[in-house]
């Protein structure tokens, strides 16, 4: 009975099932999507708790970016008199509109997020090493156009929040010597936000920086394959190549019969045994599209849970009272203001030493950390490695220290940028009646 | 390593199986959020209404969906009427039937006022665009301009049909008086009785001691100071307190007090709070001459005016 409902199940499912081991193989090398990935895999890479699958979290927030954008495309209109207009109809007359736009929104801000964990992942473990350096640096500028991204978004909507948070943030960008004002008469098209400055902040969102994104995103795979899989996968190799291996007995036909003797040990190409692998396919491709159905879920909830903020129309003449950067620009933005020193009515701006000096330096220090690092190569692939004790915990500082400045920043900041703590009553912001 | 391989497939099959029911549930949730909107159930109750009141063929004809008033050289999107569809059913539908499917009143004011060409929010404030009860009435976050409801126009001790006529002068700024818009007129008889302009510039004419007026309605209520303002910080309150006694709001200003009677305070403040920066094209703006000259059979500019009897859009 049970082998006639799989028959059945066969015969409505499959068009086709291999009728040898050489058309099975086939079937897998023929298929453009299979065959993106290795024959086998590694298990130590397919482990959930050393990589958590964050890399391919944020490739699936990419694609859901993708695709909810091309979709938001086909409404939004990037012009300073239609934009705002544009959002209004998408959050109250299209049909899901409302969801469309709030996945995209969750999704970029999440985005953010899990990449910088997925970097952090990639630090703690030490998976940088060795030739993994350069697909360390190429993570680093996708992660910086994952912020431009996002910032780049953040105007779209063309509200009070966009217009005052990009305000900010192209006013810290005008603080760096010598080529900030340039930087923020190219970013602006102009001195102040309008026009040019949606339209430029439009193209990069949807053309340049995707493309620059997508192009990385299959470098930095391609990487990965070219530099054998993930660092867990050097941890067990080294565990291989130190472990010593019997020789394979053979017997050998002599002259006088069989000879009993011992033969070379060969190793397989990639350092591993058979039983430290898996097939691709389908161990990977399945947990590949299981990653992304839970990250795919996780935003459609979020989107269904809550909206994407909307504020008023932008008004050039009404400063929001605090105006804040988009939160994973708000640590500078704290930075700025907590370096700016004030002697009597003379004031010394923090902009050049906290938004643009502090920040270009951590960004220069990360970029060049796996020629900075000096432990042993054995420390690579392990989480939290004894070796790398000082480098992991200087990291897990600075990380902790910008989450707190966002939190300030975020929820302590209140009118005139002063500190409110949970419960202190803010003075009420003016209304019109 | 059979079992090793089984335990992966069957685990993450299992996930698999539970993240694709959860897929599924929740699409099933954004269909269902889709389709029960706010404006449903009245969408639903509004044919009915008509049938009961003898208009079958039009209840027939009705169709569900949203609605709008669209007028893009006003850049008017009013959406109201998705609720609101008894709007134009003031000659079939009675007065006491509940908002929101109650008709707009009837009047020379509507009559001269098309809804084709005027749509909602210009005289009642709001966002047109939404289409949920909050949304449209208070207009969310940091929306600046909210619907001029009855309570808003109580706490700033007006009617709503007096609170509205700020936004008539959007329009009727020129008119020396207009019908129908007595709190406007009276700030006008005085505005000229007190001689503001020896002292403020108003449309390029004036006296330069105190700050320019012209869009004296666009100015940015966080930029007042509170500190010596009773009550709501609102930018109405400010500026009653401020015309009935400058010094006590400012004490440093110039401005005399004029101590104004609380309703000329009001009525000022509306007239203030309406010069924006606006643009409406040449139709849309009356000719001065023509308000005055339907003025002429009933000179209600005197101080105090009382309540225009046919209550407007309340």
């Amino acid at each position: 009975m049970g082998d006639k409902i799989k028959a059945l199940w066969r015969k409505t499912s499959w068009a086709w099932s291999p009728e040898s081991e050489r058309e099975s193989s086939e079937a897998i090398v023929k298929n453009f999507w299979l065959h993106w990935f290795p024959a086998k895999v590694a298990r130590a890479s397919m482990d959930w708790n050393y990589s958590f699958w964050l890399g391919t979290a944020s490739a699936s927030l990419l694609l859901i970016l993708t695709i909810t954008g091309v979709m938001l495309m086909f409404f939004y209109v990037p012009s300073t008199e239609r934009a705002y207009g544009s959002i209004k109809d998408l959050q109250y007359a299209v049909s899901f509109g409302r969801l469309l736009r709030n996945q995209h929104r969750w999704a970029a801000e999440g985005m953010v997020a899990v990449v910088y964990i997925h970097m952090a992942r990639v630090f703690f473990t030490g998976a940088y090493r060795g030739p993994r350096a350069v697909n360390w640096v190429v993570g680093v500028v996708l992660f910086l156009a994952t912020l431009f991204l996002s910032f780049t978004g953040y105007l779209l909507p063309w509200d009070q929040l966009a217009f005052w948070a990009i305000t900010v943030g192209t006013s810290i960008a005008k603080q760096a010597p010598f080529v900030g004002p340039t930087i923020q008469f190219i970013l602006l098209g102009g001195h102040e936000i309008g026009q040019q400055t949606l339209l430029r902040f439009y193209v990069l969102h949807v053309f340049f920086l995707p493309v620059l994104a997508w192009v990385l995103f299959a470098y930095h795979m391609w990487r990965v394959r070219k530099d054998g899989g993930l660092a867990a996968v050097e941890r067990v190799r080294n565990e291989r190549v130190m472990a010593p291996k019997a020789t394979p007995k053979t017997k050998s036909y002599s002259l006088f019969g069989l000879t009993p003797g011992t033969s070379v040990q060969v190793m397989s190409s990639t350092g591993l045994e058979e039983s430290d692998q898996v097939f691709s396919s389908p161990n990977m491709s399945r947990r590949i599209a299981l990653v992304f159905l839970v990250v795919f879920n996780i935003t459609l909830l979020a989107a269904i849970l809550f909206n994407a903020p909307l504020e008023g129309l932008a008004n050039p003449s009404v400063t929001p009272n605090p105006a804040k950067a988009p939160w994973y620009f708000v640590w500078l933005q704290e930075l700025v203001a907590s370096t700016t020193v004030r002697f009597g009515g003379y004031t010394v701006s923090g902009a050049l030493l906290g938004g643009i000096l502090l920040p270009g330096f951590l960004l220069a220090v990360l970029t060049l950390w796996p020629w900075l690092d000096r432990s042993p190569l054995r420390a690579g692939g392990r989480w939290l490695a004894p070796e790398r004790k000082r480098q992991n915990l200087t990291f897990a500082i600075a990380t902790l220290a910008i989450i707190v400045l966002i939190m300030v920043g975020v929820y302590l900041r209140g009118p005139y940028w002063r500190i409110y703590w949970p419960g202190q009553p803010r003075p009420e912001t003016p209304r019109l009646y | 390593m059979a079992d090793k391989n089984e335990s992966f497939e069957t685990k993450d099959f299992g996930w698999m199986v539970a993240m694709s029911i959860l897929f599924l549930v929740l699409v099933a949730v954004c269909f269902w959020l889709e389709f029960s909107t706010e404006w449903g159930g009245y969408q639903l109750e509004f044919p009915q209404l008509l049938g009961h009141y003898g208009k079958v063929e039009d209840a027939r004809d009705f169709q569900a969906g949203i609605k709008q008033i669209w007028i893009p050289k006003i850049g008017v999107t009013d959406r109201c009427i998705t609720c609101h569809l008894g709007y134009e059913w003031s000659s079939v539908l009675p007065a006491t039937i509940a908002e929101p499917l109650k008709p707009h009143p009837m009047n020379d004011m509507i009559a001269k006022h098309e809804f084709a060409k005027f749509g909602c929010t210009p005289c009642h404030g709001g966002d047109g665009a939404a289409t949920t009860i909050a949304g449209a009435h208070q207009g969310g976050t940091g929306w600046e301009d909210p619907m001029l409801s009855n309570a808003l126009a109580a706490q700033n001790g007006l009617t709503m049909n007096e609170m509205i006529q700020m936004r008539c002068n959007f329009c009727h700024r020129h008119d020396v008086a207009t019908p129908g818009m007595d709190e406007i007129n009276l700030a006008k008889v005085l505005f000229k009785k007190k001689k503001c302009l020896l002292c403020h510039v108003v449309e390029a004419r004036g006296g330069t001691t105190g700050p320019e007026l012209t869009y004296e309605g666009d100015r940015n209520p966080e930029l007042l100071i509170f500190t010596h303002v009773q009550g709501e910080h609102t930018m109405f309150n400010w500026n009653v307190q401020h015309l009935t006694k400058a010094s006590a709001v400012s004490p440093s200003t110039a401005m005399p007090d004029f101590n104004f009677k609380p309703e000329e305070s009001r009525a000022l403040t509306l007239m203030l709070m309406s010069w924006r920066r606006l643009s409406y094209p040449p139709e849309y703006i009356p000719d001065p001459e023509v308000a005055a000259a339907a003025m002429q059979p009933s000179p209600t500019s005197t101080p105090t005016p009382t309540p225009s009897a046919t209550p407007v859009a309340r």
